[in-house]
């Protein structure tokens, strides 16, 4: 391909992505450095913002949350996703569609509404089916919502629920790709289930596991919407995420306090890279070994 | 031979088997409670000289809506059109200040409240309305809107906003369970308590008493409620001293925390519709609430229960006291800065006030327009009537709602059982004293 004509292919994405991309983080860098109001200029207050962040003990109850909760969740996706996608891979032509179709309702149901009806298992005012199944074997009340640990579980949950589908269905993927020959082979060297999985399967889609593992922690990472019905009371119990309380601090009751908020985004995205480092280290050693 | 793990993957049935599924699922929820074409139809005579688009920014709710959608209906004519888009009372706070900031703004007309009066008009975000009173005041019969609720929506002077009904905190009640148990409302906190105690000994009902105290939102107006009941209001206007350290403030948080044995366990997790649904359940036999929030439970459509309720006044802390209550006025504004006409837009926000829709509000509202609750017989009104009197008068300052907003955690933590009142009180105090220092 001529240079030109690559140029001309390229250039739609590339003034995409600076728009889209470089330019509002260039700025959200910008006003962590100021104080900033709607419609107005900023002015230069040099790392206030970051200070304030680091002394406010929220931010750091925020971050333990977030961190917490993103490793304890997408170590079960992955294994979870995992397992789901051997037990769907097994099922016949006819009846694996519409067990994806079921598995996949999480998936596409938008946050604040899988949220919202996850909530309602564990709400007595909406039915709370969970609750009534509790009580029913006897066992004693749950407070889902005011309990930290009852909360983070009910929140934990959420998320696994929302986000397996897709572990499952990369995963799935990957499966598929894995290589008749190799599994023949560890069969006739005498391999059972579990070591066929352990040491054969699981290592060629090595690439698949960790590319769902990268995007499933930028996506816990990012926790906000479902914490909105799940956790209302997320600031006293100690289960505010950093992006909720991001929004807390800058916007809550209309407030304007865009530069903190900036400043907070930027220790977010440095938080993100470096819980990332590892996968993308990873996948930068696979492309140049490709 | 085959590969047990290449099996073909339908993918594309699958991903259309989830659509089906989700959106039999999300559409459960789709459809409005009340819309303009059901709204009143009033005479609107204002008039445009080219295509004029008008963006109302407006909450839902029962009390609100009336008012919206008659503004809609009857003033979208000719090359004027006036749009309104759903949204709830967060994204409206939200939407206000964002609006509100840049040299031009996204709406036209405001949904504004006393509370925030104040400060949007000391940032001189709003247009004073009173040269455009005095142009069509007569026309649109403005003369009889309340005169107490005009003042709430007054700023130094100057009117703000054309007000277009009031709430107050009221009582509702399950007649059923008082006459069964030989109770009567409670007038005081200590009737309260006792009623309470009679309804959970009777043993229909754990939780007998249902309050919006959401940590992350209702639970300081609560708060203000009963301070405001106590007489003590958050700060002393002459000396602008915080009122946190005297002993009514430390026996608000008191009296508050001697409700939660009769409340869910998970009170601070409940907002106005979360009590509104306990009421529905038949879960609570006593809810105090904003009257806007009232008719949805006399709604045969929303709960069985529905001609067992009866409404009285909110009870006052102590005996001969103001009501443990929260006057909110809410009222049409015109942002500073708005492309469209003030004359066209005051004309319109003037129409959704107008008699008719007034009437047509009622008893979902309690209308601004004087003589038009008179007329209704419904107990709420009646109770509103009665309430509306007796209710701590609201602070108009700037700082009232940021003092509000920031001590809200601290009253949380109170009621949760996490701070002492001691404490509480002097971290108020102190966060009350850094707010008004940006005022003095």
């Amino acid at each position: 391909m001529r240079r030109r004509d690559y140029a001309l292919l390229v250039s739609p994405s590339v003034i995409v992505m600076f728009a889209l991309l470089v330019v509002p983080l260039v700025r959200t860098v910008q006003w962590s450095f100021q104080q900033v109001r709607y419609g107005q200029p900023g002015t230069f207050i040099g790392l206030d913002n970051y200070r304030e962040a680091f002394s406010d003990p929220r931010f750091l109850s925020a971050v333990s949350f977030t961190v917490v909760i993103t490793v304890t969740t997408v170590t079960v996706l992955v294994l979870g996703g995992y397992v789901l996608a051997v037990l769907v891979n097994r099922l016949g032509r006819r009846t694996r569609p519409f067990v994806l179709g079921l598995l996949l309702v999480p998936y596409v149901v938008p946050g604040l509404v899988g949220g919202t009806m996850f909530s309602w298992l564990f709400n007595d005012n909406f039915g709370g089916v969970v609750n009534q199944v509790i009580r029913a074997l006897g066992l004693p009340q749950v407070l889902w919502f005011t309990e930290t640990w009852a909360n983070r579980g009910l929140v934990g949950a959420s998320v696994i629920w929302f986000l397996l589908p897709f572990a499952m269905l990369v995963m799935l993927a990957g499966l598929q790709g894995v290589p008749t020959e190799l599994l023949e082979s560890a069969r006739m060297d005498g391999a059972g289930t579990l070591r066929t999985h352990w040491s054969v399967i699981a290592p060629s889609i090595r690439g698949v596991i960790g590319f769902v593992a990268l995007i499933c922690i930028m996506d816990v990472l990012r926790l906000f919407d479902q914490l909105i019905p799940l956790s209302p009371q997320a600031v006293q119990i100690g289960n505010e995420s950093l992006v909720l309380y991001i929004y807390n601090q800058a916007f809550l009751d209309g407030g304007q306090r865009l530069g903190l908020g900036s400043a907070m985004n930027v220790l977010l995205i440095v938080l993100i890279v470096i819980m990332l480092l590892p996968f993308i280290r990873d996948t930068a050693r696979e492309g140049r070994n490709a | 031979m085959r590969n047990p793990l290449r099996p073909r993957a339908r993918v594309g049935l699958a991903a259309a088997s989830a659509l089906v599924v989700a959106a039999g699922l999300t559409a459960c929820g789709a459809g409005s409670r009340t819309g303009a074409e059901t709204a009143a139809q009033v005479d609107c005579p204002v008039e445009v000289d080219s295509p004029t688009t008008v963006n109302v920014l407006a909450y839902n709710s029962s009390a609100i809506d009336p008012y919206t959608n008659a503004m809609v209906r009857s003033c979208t004519q000719g090359d004027l059109t006036v749009e309104h888009e759903p949204i709830d009372f967060a994204g409206q706070t939200q939407r206000t200040t964002a609006t509100l900031a840049g040299e031009e703004g996204t709406y036209d007309v405001l949904e504004t409240y006393g509370y925030i009066i104040p400060q949007l008009a000391a940032d001189e975000s709003l247009v004073p309305l009173d040269d455009l009173v005095d142009t069509y005041g007569e026309e649109y019969g403005l003369d009889s809107l309340n005169e107490g609720m005009r003042e709430a929506m007054s700023y130094d002077g100057s009117l703000y906003a054309i007000p277009m009904q009031a709430q107050m905190f009221l009582m509702a009640y399950r007649q059923d369970v008082f006459d069964e148990l030989g109770l009567e409302p409670p007038t005081t906190f200590e009737e309260l308590r006792q009623v309470s105690q009679a309804i959970q000994d009777a043993g229909d009902f754990e939780y007998p008493l249902a309050l919006p105290w959401l940590a992350s939102g209702d639970i300081t107006t609560a708060y203000d409620a009963a301070l405001g009941s106590l007489g003590v209001d958050y700060v002393d206007p002459e000396t602008m001293e915080p009122n946190f350290d005297t002993p009514e403030a430390a026996q608000a948080l008191e009296e508050m925390q001697s409700l939660v044995p009769f409340m869910d366990p998970q009170v601070t997790t409940f907002d106005q519709p979360a009590v509104q649904q306990q009421m529905y359940n038949g879960d609570a036999a006593i809810a105090i609430m904003f009257s806007g929030r009232m008719s949805d439970l006399a709604n045969e459509e929303n709960t069985q229960y529905a001609a067992d309720f009866g409404f009285a006044p909110p009870p006052s802390v102590e005996a001969d006291g103001p009501q443990f209550s929260a006057l909110s006025v809410d009222g049409w504004s015109i942002p500073s800065n708005s492309a469209v006409d003030d004359d066209v837009l005051f004309q319109v926000i003037a129409t959704s006030v107008s008699e008719d829709a007034s009437e047509a509000s009622l008893p979902a509202a309690y209308p601004a327009r004087d003589g038009v609750a008179d007329s209704s017989d419904s107990p709420i009104i009646e109770a509103a009537s009665e309430a509306i009197d007796n209710a701590p008068p609201a602070e108009p300052f700037p700082w009232t709602a940021p003092i509000s907003n920031e001590t809200r955690p601290v009253i949380a933590e109170v009621v949760l059982g996490q701070t002492s009142v001691e404490d509480a009180t002097a971290r108020m105090q102190q966060i009350a004293t850094d707010v008004l220092a940006q005022y003095s």
